[in-house]
């Protein structure tokens, strides 16, 4: 009996490491959230701008997809909702799953990476990543917060950019007055801190706007640290998930869209 | 041989009048004739030696001819014609003093050969019948008394103003004929047509004497180096170089171009084929703002006779102004972002923006102030006008109101700028361009519907023109070009438009399986200005889909730019014909003026400072035209060789309109090294419009006699007899050998 117990158990335990081994591929997910985010009927229409996901080795699993699903694809078509109706881009309803594997990313000059405080860049993805930004690619990271993913996402990033320093992005930055005025902004938490008495994850307590600038002067990489961004144009149609906290992560992310599109 | 048969030459039978001197009446000759014919008729009849056939009408024939030539000669035919009176007419004669004259032919100078021709008789048989007033000229002519100061020195030819000189020399004087000595060389390329407006009135002929060789061989020329007057900093640039060879066909050499000694640009040439000009193109990058004279040479081949001509130079005005261009854009798209990163590195170029971003808000970059572009894109002529340039993006036709559509075709016909529309969803042929004023403008047709913009990937290929045209120039070589651009990345998306319109070249053609080829980057000249089409909105991914490192997406950008703004004037626009005057003098300066909305401005006083070699500083005013409104011209002797500056300056009430410069170079010693061969097609020309004759050294000495029929001057007619010509004695007796002959053949003599 025991031995049939330990069979299943192994048959079990393999199923979901090969289900999430794939998962983690973009074959299919597990548990995803495509039914809170059906598929729009115009997802096959070919536009300008198409929400572009990294997707990157993080070495551990969420769940049973790597980090880089997190909030997916929810959060992304219910924002590509927002961008449509709030400006002329022409911006396809669902997201597109890239890495940095392959070429095709550098036909989605914008790129968004969730949790990068789990990311475990090759490498020769650190390689294809600087390639794609001193190219002219563009890259939002959001959704990691304390001091160790910050030491995490480093340890990829400096590989990426030995010598490019991260910098706080100055509130006169042309970014965040792109399209609208973002002089007061606020720490944009997560589902996690429901209900929102606290705003902070670990010890992320301040949150922080920061960035890689290119020679001229231009940000390529907006990274948004202490922050969850994610979470909140996923849960913007939750009664419960503070307006202003949406809000605050539509405009933002619009501006910096709209400011890689121009700079 | 004409002369002998006719006795008189043939210009005097050209310009004589035929006349009969015998006093009886013309219906007489005739009815003598119908006579002689009728009694000849009627001796043939009754001659005992009968005729068959058609031999008696043969013979009668001749016979009648031989009556009539012999009634014919005693009506007394002559030509009247008119002659100068000996003594009473003035005959110029003018030598070639010019370096040129200077050139060995043999063992002899072409000057020597015509003073010998000149002192072996002909001056004197000249003198015999006329007065003679003898000249020497270069660039102008001057009197002289005898051979002895020619010396083939002089640094130019011009035998235009040379014979104009003469003839206000002898306004007063009944000049006859003039008389040239010369190689033709003429610096100028030709005579002017006033001058020969001039002579005609005068009726004075003009006998050119050509000295020299035809064909100069071996021998090569820069024949001419055509550059841009001006140009943007950094810029790049094509020069046009023709050059002429003889006897050199197979040989090789190198052109190469050099800026204050340093080499800025260099290509073989090979000559290929026998005496027909040779064009080469030479890119080269015009580097920091300032005045470059360029020298353009061709490096001297083995046995070269003249290696002078090898050399020539030209000025480049590299202007340090930064144009604006305007680029409206209807929706934030990657082609902004990239060709904005494209034309925000040229630091020749400012670069301002309008974007809509949302369907009520724009966003501004490169404004000069915050009130720049604040209600959007400019409704007023001197707004607009501001920009050299205008891009307009993915906008339709409908959001610009019919008067900013007729502001946008003026701005390209009327301001001369550039304008270029650039593909997507929403403009063009789906943008509603067919049906507004700005289809007119476009360098190609739009078709009036919808679904022509593709968002699938495109290929594209070089045109000919696109592989000689400096915007789609990535390489110097042109093979490496063509092979630079089949390598390009494929476009992200292209839109269909209809074809090209007369005028308009195709730089670039779209090629997509399974479509025909259509226009993807067409320019035109329109108006004072150009317009462009570049039909999509996805050349980005040149730039994602390349090395960071690689530079051919900025490369083209900047090169379509520069040139949509290259050639856009300012209020003032100042200019003249030549920007190197080799040993010329007059500076012809021409300044166009125009008012804030580039209307013509006919009542602004213009004056242009003029700044020479030696602390030579003069101010010269220049006059309207009558015949454009808001030009005005001058001319103005540059007399010191060295680089000159001209600042051309508009006011109107005391109140500067703007202002231009212009700078140039007088050079001196150069020009007779050019051309040296005898230009014998100019010569005979000349004597053709003017009534006289060419002549060779060697025919010269008959021209003292036959210079006597002439229009000009103080002339009588005199009638020459024309019995007694050769020809006639001939004929006659012809006629006579001819019956005898037949007679003998037909045994009825």
């Amino acid at each position: 009996m025991n031995a049939i117990r330990a069979g299943i158990a192994a048959s079990a335990a393999l199923l979901c490491i090969v289900g999430a081994a794939y998962a983690q591929r973009g074959g299919f997910r597990f548990f995803s959230d495509e039914d809170d985010a059906p598929m729009p009927a115009d997802a096959g229409e070919k536009t300008e701008f198409v929400f572009a996901r990294l997707r990157y080795p993080s070495g551990r699993f969420w769940g049973y997809a790597g980090y880089w699903t997190i909030d997916y694809p929810k959060a992304d078509r219910q924002f590509l909702q927002g961008l449509r109706r709030l400006t002329r881009i022409h911006a396809r309803s669902v997201e597109e799953v890239v890495s940095l594997d392959d070429d095709k990313i550098f036909d989605y000059p914008w790129v968004y990476v969730v949790e990068p405080g789990h990311w475990t860049l090759t490498d020769a993805q650190c390689k294809k990543l600087r390639e794609y930004l001193l190219r002219g690619g563009f890259l939002m990271a959001d959704d990691f917060h304390g001091s160790d993913e910050w030491e995490v996402f480093m340890a990829s990033l400096s590989r990426v950019f030995p010598d490019r320093p991260v910098v706080e992005i100055e509130r006169s930055d042309p970014i965040f007055h792109v399209l609208w005025d973002l002089d007061d902004m606020m720490q944009v938490p997560g589902i996690v801190n429901r209900p929102y008495f606290r705003t902070y994850e670990k010890d992320g307590v301040e949150p922080h706007w920061r960035g890689v600038y290119d020679d001229q002067g231009r940000v390529m990489m907006g990274i948004c640290f202490n922050q969850d961004n994610g979470d909140a144009w996923e849960w913007a149609d939750d009664p419960t998930y503070p307006e202003k906290y949406a809000s605050q992560a539509y405009r933002m992310a619009i501006n910096y869209i709209i400011y890689s599109m121009t700079h | 041989m004409f002369e002998f048969l006719f006795k008189y030459p043939a210009s005097v039978f050209s310009r004589g009048q035929f006349v009969l001197l015998g006093g009886w009446p013309v219906w007489l000759l005739g009815l003598g004739v119908v006579a002689a014919g009728v009694a000849l008729a009627w001796l043939l009849r009754r001659s005992p030696k009968r005729l068959t056939g058609r031999r008696p009408a043969v013979i009668w024939l001749l016979q009648t001819l031989m009556a009539a030539m012999l009634l014919f000669l005693l009506w007394h035919p002559a030509l009247s014609v008119a002659t100068l009176r000996p003594q009473q007419n003035v005959v110029a004669v003018l030598i070639d003093d010019s370096g040129s004259m200077a050139m060995q032919e043999g063992n002899t100078t072409r000057l020597d050969q015509a003073r010998g021709v000149l002192q072996s008789g002909m001056l004197d048989r000249l003198r015999e019948r006329f007065q003679v007033r003898l000249y020497r000229f270069g660039a102008a002519a001057e009197r002289i008394d005898d051979l002895l100061g020619v010396a083939g020195a002089q640094p130019a030819t011009r035998i235009g103003e040379a014979l104009q000189g003469v003839l206000a020399d002898t306004a007063t004087l009944p000049l006859g004929a003039m008389i040239v000595l010369t190689d033709g060389a003429d610096n100028t390329g030709g005579i002017d047509r006033e001058t020969i407006q001039q002579l005609r009135q005068r009726r004075v002929p003009v006998h050119p004497v050509g000295f020299g060789r035809e064909v100069i061989s071996p021998d090569a020329e820069i024949v001419d180096a055509v550059i841009p007057v001006r140009t943007l900093a950094e810029s790049r640039l094509t020069a046009q170089v023709t050059i002429r060879q003889h006897g050199l066909t197979g040989g090789k050499s190198q052109l190469t171009v050099r800026d204050a000694g340093r080499v800025v640009a260099s290509v073989p040439v090979v000559f290929r084929q026998q005496d027909a000009p040779l064009a080469q193109t030479v890119t080269l990058t015009a580097g920091s703002a300032g005045v470059r004279t360029l020298q353009f040479t061709l490096e001297p081949l083995p046995g070269e006779v003249n290696a002078k001509n090898n050399a020539v130079a030209r000025v480049l005005q590299v202007e340090a102004a930064k144009p604006r261009i305007l680029w409206f854009e209807g929706e934030p798209r990657w082609e902004f972002k990239f060709i904005r990163r494209a034309l925000g590195e040229d630091s020749s170029l400012q670069l301002t923006t309008i974007l809509r971003t949302t369907q009520n808000k724009f966003y501004r970059q490169g404004i000069a102030n915050a009130a720049e572009l604040e209600d959007g894109f400019p409704a007023r002529a001197e707004e607009l006008f501001g920009y050299a340039a205008l891009i307009i993006g993915n906008s339709e036709a409908s959001y610009f109101t019919r008067e900013q559509q007729t502001l946008i075709r003026e701005f390209a016909n009327r301001r001369g700028g550039g304008v270029l529309f650039l593909g997507g969803r929403a403009t063009l042929g789906d943008g509603g361009y067919a049906q507004s004023e700005l289809a007119e403008m476009l360098p190609v047709r739009v078709e009036d519907r919808k679904n022509t913009f593709h968002r699938d990937p495109a290929g594209f290929e070089l045109t000919p023109q696109g592989l000689d045209s400096l915007i789609c120039r990535l390489v110097d070589d042109p093979a490496a070009n063509a092979e630079r651009w089949r390598k390009m990345p494929l476009l992200a998306d292209y839109q269909e438009v209809g074809e090209v319109k007369p005028g308009a070249a195709p730089l670039l053609l779209l090629s997509v399986p399974g479509r025909r080829k259509s226009p993807l980057l067409v320019i035109q000249p329109y108006g004072r200005g150009r317009t462009a089409v570049f039909a999509t909105g996805g050349s980005w991914r040149w730039q994602m889909s390349q090395d960071a490192g690689d530079q051919t997406h900025e490369m083209f950008w900047r090169q379509l730019a520069r040139w949509l703004v290259s050639e856009t004037p300012g209020l003032v626009s100042a200019s003249m014909p030549k920007t190197v005057l080799s040993d010329e003098t007059r500076v012809p300066l021409r300044a166009e003026v125009r008012n804030k909305e580039y209307q013509p401005m006919a009542d602004a006083r213009v004056e242009a400072r003029i700044v020479g070699p030696e602390g030579l500083a003069e101010t010269v005013e220049l006059t309207p035209s009558p015949h454009e409104e808001g030009v005005y011209a001058a001319s103005w002797p540059a007399l010191k060789p060295g680089a000159y500056v001209a600042e051309v300056i508009a006011r109107r009430n005391e109140e500067e309109v703007g202002r231009d410069t212009v700078q140039f170079r007088r050079e001196e010693g150069v020009a007779e090294h050019f051309r040296l061969a005898q230009n014998r097609e100019l010569l005979e020309k000349l004597a053709e419009q003017t009534g006289g004759r060419y002549w060779t050294p060697a025919a010269a000495k008959k021209l003292p006699e036959q210079i006597s029929y002439s229009e000009a001057g103080i002339t009588a007619r005199e009638a020459r007899d024309l019995w007694d010509m050769p020809a006639v004695f001939l004929l006659l007796a012809g006629l006579r050998a001819t019956e005898w002959l037949l007679r003998r053949k037909w045994g009825v003599i």
